[in-house]
């Protein structure tokens, strides 16, 4: 409840008014990132990108895990954020359908896709090193700014031939690095996200492995090196408490370079975030 | 060392493609699918729902997946989507998008849309209402056009103030409708938001209930008020009209009178259950 100044110069029932009406919030602010659940394509490890496959059923499961755990801890979001691509369209549904708010505003937007794995798009992750090397994979993967082969305009992978993207312009050849996708990642959590934030609206973003860290990097101020290798998992919901400026206010049970905190089991979590980096040995 | 340069996405080159409309495609039809929400966990029960938001039931999953089918059969892909605040209609859009593979396009949720309100009918039986009141006074309450069942106030769980979905609007302090109140927010807001994006050559769904819709066809087909009240839309089943430049409904020779829009599906089924949903309070 905010303060209430009087003024001499005011109405008898202004001060009334002013506690009715909601004031511009102050802070502080919540913020929900969720990694969508596993995917078909993770379990076939296959280089996924922008290809629209589906959440595996142990996927599903995850995310309905995140929704209970997200009305457990008391968080009800008033508005969702996701991309174009069903595996986080459906996450977030699965959140929606768990904590009572399938009524909420969502937006989907390509601008929160994962980033997009050109020519490797489709390619098995470990055929994938056995023709390259794995240092060279590796490059490609967690490289912050070299990019994999391009999808060329008559690849199915290439966004031209997709009408999910169809007002959009794509070069003929086409490929993303996670520097890339931070270039459209975060203009548009500030000219979208941020201001339902500071109308005090609780968000949740619903999205991909590397477009969450772009939008991490960004809160947390992790460095080049440090973020293609820090891994986000699947269907855990991510927290950030932010202040009247948009800063995060780190938590008490972050998990460094992190400052927002993980929900459910810390050690689950944590060796979770392990797990990832596995995907490419034998 | 594998990609140029260009074929990286830089936000600049990223530019919205104007919108090319073909020479030769002078006379553009307009397509609008609606689509009833399918049986509810409430209808199940008999009960009288209006606004309160009960689920699908698993039998009106079934049906709405169907409806799915069926749309993409007919090879309509919606480029945009409108829906209710209530999960059961919600629910049912997604489905349909989901079996057309088009979750990803923008869904606009209104409470506009929602079926009417049965103030404080809403949770009574249907059977026990009728024992208690009679038969034709449950009649005249479900079938009127504009004379409302008894109003709801703000002590009411039912009443719209009490629930944070519809905070954005104010309702009156006593709160019913009838189907001629529905009709006067559903077409409105068909008007100011629906007919621009029709004219905009977007494949529009709508997916809500049977009263909003009721208030819908009423429009689009001039069905007279005593009509209206006798038209069952059964739930689950897409609707198709199309219309031409000017906004006027092309007739479809299957229209089932006084429809002039089609059904999509077995004709005969469609035929029968329309003739089924009346059979409720006997």
């Amino acid at each position: 409840m905010t303060s209430i100044t009087s003024k001499t110069s005011e109405l008898p029932f202004a001060n009334l008014l002013k506690a009715c009406m909601a004031p511009a919030a102050e802070g502080p602010y919540t913020l929900v990132l969720i990694r969508h659940g596993e995917s078909e394509w993770n379990v076939e490890n296959k280089f996924t990108g922008w290809y629209d496959c589906p959440l595996s059923p142990k996927g599903v499961e995850e995310v309905i895990q995140a929704g209970k755990l997200l009305k457990e801890e008391g968080i009800k979001p008033d508005v969702a954020y996701t991309s174009l691509l069903q595996r986080a369209i459906k996450t977030l549904n699965h959140v929606q359908e768990e904590t009572g708010t399938m009524w909420i505003p969502v937006t989907r937007a390509w601008q929160l896709n994962e980033r997009h794995y050109g020519g490797l798009t489709g390619l098995d992750k470990v055929k994938t090193v056995e023709k390259h090397g794995e240092e060279q994979v590796l490059i490609w993967r967690r490289s912050y700014d070299i990019p994999p082969p391009p999808a060329t305009a008559d690849s199915p992978y290439h966004p031209a031939n997709d009408p999910k993207y169809a007002n959009l312009n794509f070069p003929e050849e086409f490929t993303e690095t996670l520097k890339t996708t931070l270039d459209r990642v975060l203009p548009y959590y500030e000219s979208k996200i941020v201001p339902d934030l500071k109308d005090g609206k609780v968000v949740v973003i619903a999205a991909h492995g590397n477009s969450l860290r772009a939008l991490v990097k960004h809160l947390d101020g992790i460095d080049e090196e440090t973020i293609p290798n820090l891994n986000i998992p699947t269907g855990v919901p991510l927290i950030y408490q932010l202040d009247g400026n948009m800063n995060v206010i780190p938590s008490e049970q972050a998990i460094a370079p992190l400052r927002g905190h993980y929900l459910g089991d810390q050690d689950e979590v944590r060796a979770r975030i392990e797990g990832v980096a596995n995907q490419t040995k034998k | 060392m594998f990609a140029t340069r260009s074929a990286l996405l830089s936000s600049s080159r990223l530019l919205s493609k104007k919108t090319v409309i073909p020479a030769f495609q002078i006379a553009n039809k307009h397509t609008l699918v609606l689509v009833r929400h399918g049986e509810s966990t409430w209808n199940l029960e008999n009960k009288f729902t209006g606004w309160y938001d009960c689920p699908l039931s698993p039998k009106g999953i079934e049906e709405v997946t169907e409806a799915g089918k069926l749309v993409k059969a007919a090879g309509i892909a919606p480029d945009v989507a409108f829906t209710s605040l209530l999960k059961r209609a919600i629910r049912t859009c997604f489905e349909v998008l989901d079996q057309c593979g088009r979750v990803w396009i923008p869904v606009t949720k209104a409470w506009e849309l929602n079926e009417r309100h049965y103030g404080n009918l809403q949770g009574l039986d249907k059977q026990e209402t009728v024992d208690k009141y009679g038969k034709d006074q449950v009649l005249i309450w479900r079938r009127s056009y504009d004379i409302p069942p008894p109003a709801v106030d703000k002590t009411s769980e039912h009443h719209p103030s009490n629930d944070p979905r519809y905070a954005g609007h104010d309702f009156p302090e006593e709160f019913t409708e009838s189907l001629a109140t529905t009709l006067d927010r559903v077409v409105p807001y068909f008007e100011e938001n629906i007919v621009p994006e029709l004219k905009k050559d977007q494949t529009v769904m709508v997916a809500a209930h049977g009263n909003s819709l009721r208030a819908l066809v009423k429009h689009l087909d001039n069905i007279d008020e005593a009509t209206i009240l006798e038209l069952n839309i059964p739930t689950g089943v897409p609707l198709v009209y199309e219309l031409d430049e000017n906004m006027k409904i092309i007739p479809n020779p299957k229209g089932m009178a006084p429809l002039r829009g089609e059904y999509l599906g077995d004709q005969d089924a469609i035929r029968a259950r329309i003739e089924g949903v009346k059979n409720q309070t006997k």
